[in-house]
């Protein structure tokens, strides 16, 4: 599917540059803006009720960064699908290693990077 | 006198006591069987004796000793007798001379009878004579001699009353001369005849003093209920003076008349005054008689004068017209009048001029004085408030209303809101230097200017801390030529001030990540430094929290950085489809940035492929994330081939271009003309430096 396209947009830009003006207007440069957020079915840690998006509580509180400036404080999924703040879930399964919304068994799918 | 008879007077005295001496001895001798203690005595003053023959041969010298009686040569010519006495006691008992023992006369000396008599008249002599300013018959010593003598035989206190006696006749008779003709007198020779009448009152007392030295030193000290003569003149002359309530106040008024005179500006006789002034101050009269009147005709006169100056004047002048009687007063007192007068004569013009009037001159004259600043006309008024009482809250309170008044013109009018930041900038600092420079950075006046400030740039919410941030992004956008980093700075530290004073710091912190979003992505931001001093102004002002979003703003641009020269290598190595495009992607962390609302575009082939692309790339990178590309946000460059000759578009939202690439299906005719007529209504401009260049404004 990504094949089409690209050959489609390939083949004018090079007709373009070689002298036959097939089409009148070409890409030359895109500065393009994007925004990223975790990949979340709920935006809201059910654990500190705040954005996944932000840093938790905590992490709010203590103003924490890592080496990069950015403030450490990433989003982990369970295997039920539900994404909680990684500081939060794993201050939780030190008492009870359930899913706090689904009561399954607490293991980890993936983490935000 | 003469340098020759310079040193007579102590030989005189000297003598007169030896002479003394031996008058006692003589009348002793006579009365008393002479003793051993009483030859002793008589040896002494035999000694004293011949001393005093041997001054009374060059008798020349000592004209006044010859004079003082027959008794003392009589002395003279006896001594030899008692030597001769004393003699023939040492002889008779030789063997008996073993102590000797000292005693007093029994009896005091005694002057001949009419000496008194003769003395007080010689006395009295002299001292109308010296009243009448008329030559004395008598050496001064003479009649000191005749004081001490007088002193010495206990007739101190009679002569002590003739004294007074003589000194009040003296003065009645001034002063019923004065009250005779002072009626008629014009006031100004009045009171130079009173000045001449005293001055010379004055010499004669010195003079008097002088001769009667002796009894001012012996008697008046040893009785203290008693006057000295110095002070017994000048009680008399009060009391005299005081009573005769006519020349008293003749005398005053005159000085009240010259005092006015010199007011109104013409010249008058300051010595006179100053003399007279020195009058009333020795007679001790001066508060009583002159003080009070003074203070009652300079509050008239200053009461009157205000109210017409004040109708008369600008406030400006009118200051500078009391400034210039404070001036006058202040030389009046350091020229005549007593320094005890400086402290309620000044209250007094103060008062009048000042204190009465000082609503209305900070109603009428200060609104205009700070809108014209007139530096040198404030400091003036702050210098004369901050005298009178309640001066200088008044005047603080007058100016903290003038900047809510003008303040609130500046901030509510809607049509001034493009130049209201500026103009509240050059307002602050204008009143700044008022406060610096004119009220002595007096900090009540700090604080009510901030107070002030506070209280109006809050009265219309929101929109001065939107303009505030759009002054901010206006200097720090690029484009901003002829501001150095410095002034930049200097700039953004006032501003600061300005946002200390803003409640609603949430707005502006809205407007202001909005406009740093919009410079940050469109890589207009002048400076990376000036961007993060102000940061860190606003960090150290609200604190991390505040900042930390904004800070994060900063942070993604370095990330997105990283990224995409990161994707340029693996685009290099893998994938030859986007070469041609320089793609240049900005990640955003979505919360820190200012939301978008996500617009639903249908993107051309040309952009679609490379948007995935570089989707695949970094979602391998970041497990977790989803992108949302923002087409309204970025912004690219086009190549339009018409006429063979290439032309490029630059311009901000993507979405506006995209209608270009539709056209390369099916260019219409009129193209061109589009073009040109997009021009015309600038919402494309040729760029300045490349005249192939468009760029796209709207």
């Amino acid at each position: 599917m990504a094949d089409d396209p690209e050959n489609s947009v390939d083949r004018p830009t090079d007709d373009g540059d070689a002298s036959k003006p097939e089409k009148m207007f070409t890409l030359k440069k895109w500065n393009a803006v994007a925004m990223w957020s975790w990949d979340v079915e709920c935006d809201i840690c059910a654990i500190c009720r705040v954005q996944v998006m932000d840093s938790c509580l905590r992490c709010q509180a203590d103003n924490k960064r890592d080496v990069m400036g950015r403030q450490d404080c990433v989003v982990v999924w369970g295997e039920c699908n539900h994404s909680f703040h990684h500081c939060c879930m794993s201050l939780w399964v030190k008492q009870n290693n359930r899913c706090p919304l689904c009561q399954q068994e607490w293991s980890i799918q993936r983490m935000g990077k | 006198m003469s340098a020759a008879k310079k040193y007579k007077p102590m030989d005189t005295t000297e003598l007169h006591e030896n002479t003394e001496n031996i008058a006692a001895c003589l009348k002793k001798a006579e009365n008393v069987a002479p003793t051993a203690a009483a030859a002793s005595n008589l040896g002494r003053s035999a000694f004293a004796a011949q001393n005093m023959n041997s001054a009374s041969t060059n008798g020349e010298r000592l004209p006044n000793f010859s004079k003082l009686g027959g008794s003392e040569i009589r002395t003279a010519s006896t001594t030899s007798n008692l030597l001769n006495r004393m003699g023939a006691i040492h002889n008779s008992k030789p063997g008996d001379v073993k102590k000797i023992v000292i005693k007093n006369f029994k009896d005091k000396p005694t002057l001949p009878d009419n000496y008194s008599k003769d003395t007080y008249v010689k006395l009295e002599e002299a001292v109308i004579a010296i009243q009448l300013s008329k030559p004395i018959k008598y050496s001064l010593e003479e009649l000191y001699q005749a004081v001490v003598n007088m002193c010495s035989h206990k007739m101190d206190a009679q002569l002590y009353a003739k004294l007074k006696e003589l000194t009040e006749q003296h003065v009645k008779r001034n002063i019923k001369l004065k009250e005779l003709t002072g009626g008629s007198m014009d006031k100004l020779i009045l009171l130079e005849k009173i000045n001449h009448w005293w001055l010379s009152f004055c010499q004669q007392m010195i003079m008097i003093r002088s001769i009667f030295l002796y009894m001012d030193r012996t008697y008046v000290l040893q009785n203290s209920t008693i006057h000295s003569i110095w002070d017994m003149g000048l009680d008399l002359f009060r009391i005299h003076f005081a009573q005769n309530s006519v020349v008293q106040k003749r005398t005053v008024d005159g000085l009240l008349t010259l005092i006015e005179k010199e007011r109104q500006g013409s010249t008058v006789d300051r010595g006179l005054l100053k003399s007279l002034v020195r009058m009333l101050c020795d007679l001790q009269i001066y508060t009583s008689s002159f003080e009070e009147k003074f203070l009652d005709a300079t509050n008239q006169l200053y009461k009157a004068e205000s109210q017409r100056k004040m109708q008369e004047l600008e406030v400006p002048e009118y200051l500078q017209h009391v400034n210039k009687r404070l001036a006058e007063e202040n030389e009046r007192l350091r020229h005549y009048l007593d320094s005890s007068t400086k402290h309620p004569l000044i209250y007094n013009v103060e008062k009048e001029l000042l204190a009465e009037h000082l609503t209305s001159i900070l109603q009428k004259g200060l609104d205009s004085l700070l809108e014209d600043n007139r530096l040198s006309d404030l400091t003036l008024l702050y210098g004369l408030l901050s005298r009178v009482k309640n001066g200088t809250s008044e005047l603080c309170g007058n100016f903290n209303g003038f900047i809510k008044k003008k303040g609130r013109t500046i901030v509510i009018d809607p049509e001034k809101d493009k130049s209201m930041v500026q103009d509240l900038l050059d307002f602050k600092d204008k009143m700044d230097v008022i406060v610096r420079t004119c009220f002595e950075h007096n900090e009540k006046f700090t604080n009510s200017l901030r107070e002030a400030f506070e209280f109006f740039i809050n009265q219309r919410a929101n929109k001065p801390a939107e303009l505030i941030a759009k002054y901010v992004d206006m200097k720090l956008r690029s484009g901003n030529k002829g501001t150095t980093d410095e002034e930049l700075e200097k700039t953004l530290d006032k501003i600061m001030v300005l946002f200390r004073f803003i409640h609603g710091k949430d707005v502006f912190e809205a407007f202001y990540k909005k406009d740093l979003a919009k410079r940050l992505l469109v890589g207009k931001s002048a400076s990376v430094d000036s961007e993060k001093s102000m940061l860190s102004k606003l960090k150290q002002e609200c604190g991390g929290g505040f900042t930390s979003k904004l800070e994060g703003m900063f942070k993604d641009m370095e990330l997105s950085r990283d990224i995409n020269i990161a994707f340029r290598g693996h685009a290099l190595s893998n994938n030859r489809d986007v070469h041609n495009l320089d793609l240049c992607v900005s990640i955003l962390t979505m919360g820190y940035w200012p939301t978008y609302a996500p617009t639903e575009v249908t993107m051309p082939p040309q952009f679609i492929n490379p948007q995935q692309i570089f989707n695949k790339f970094y979602l391998e990178k970041h497990s977790g994330r989803k992108l949302q590309w923002q087409p309204t946000l970025g912004n690219c460059m086009l190549r339009a081939q018409f006429d063979a000759v290439p032309k490029e578009f630059v311009g901000f939202a993507v979405s506006s271009r995209l209608c270009f690439l539709l056209f390369n299906d099916k260019p219409p005719a009129d193209l061109k003309k589009r073009i040109e007529s997009l021009i015309d209504r600038d919402y494309m401009e040729r760029d300045k430096d490349n005249q192939n260049q468009y760029n796209y404004v709207a």
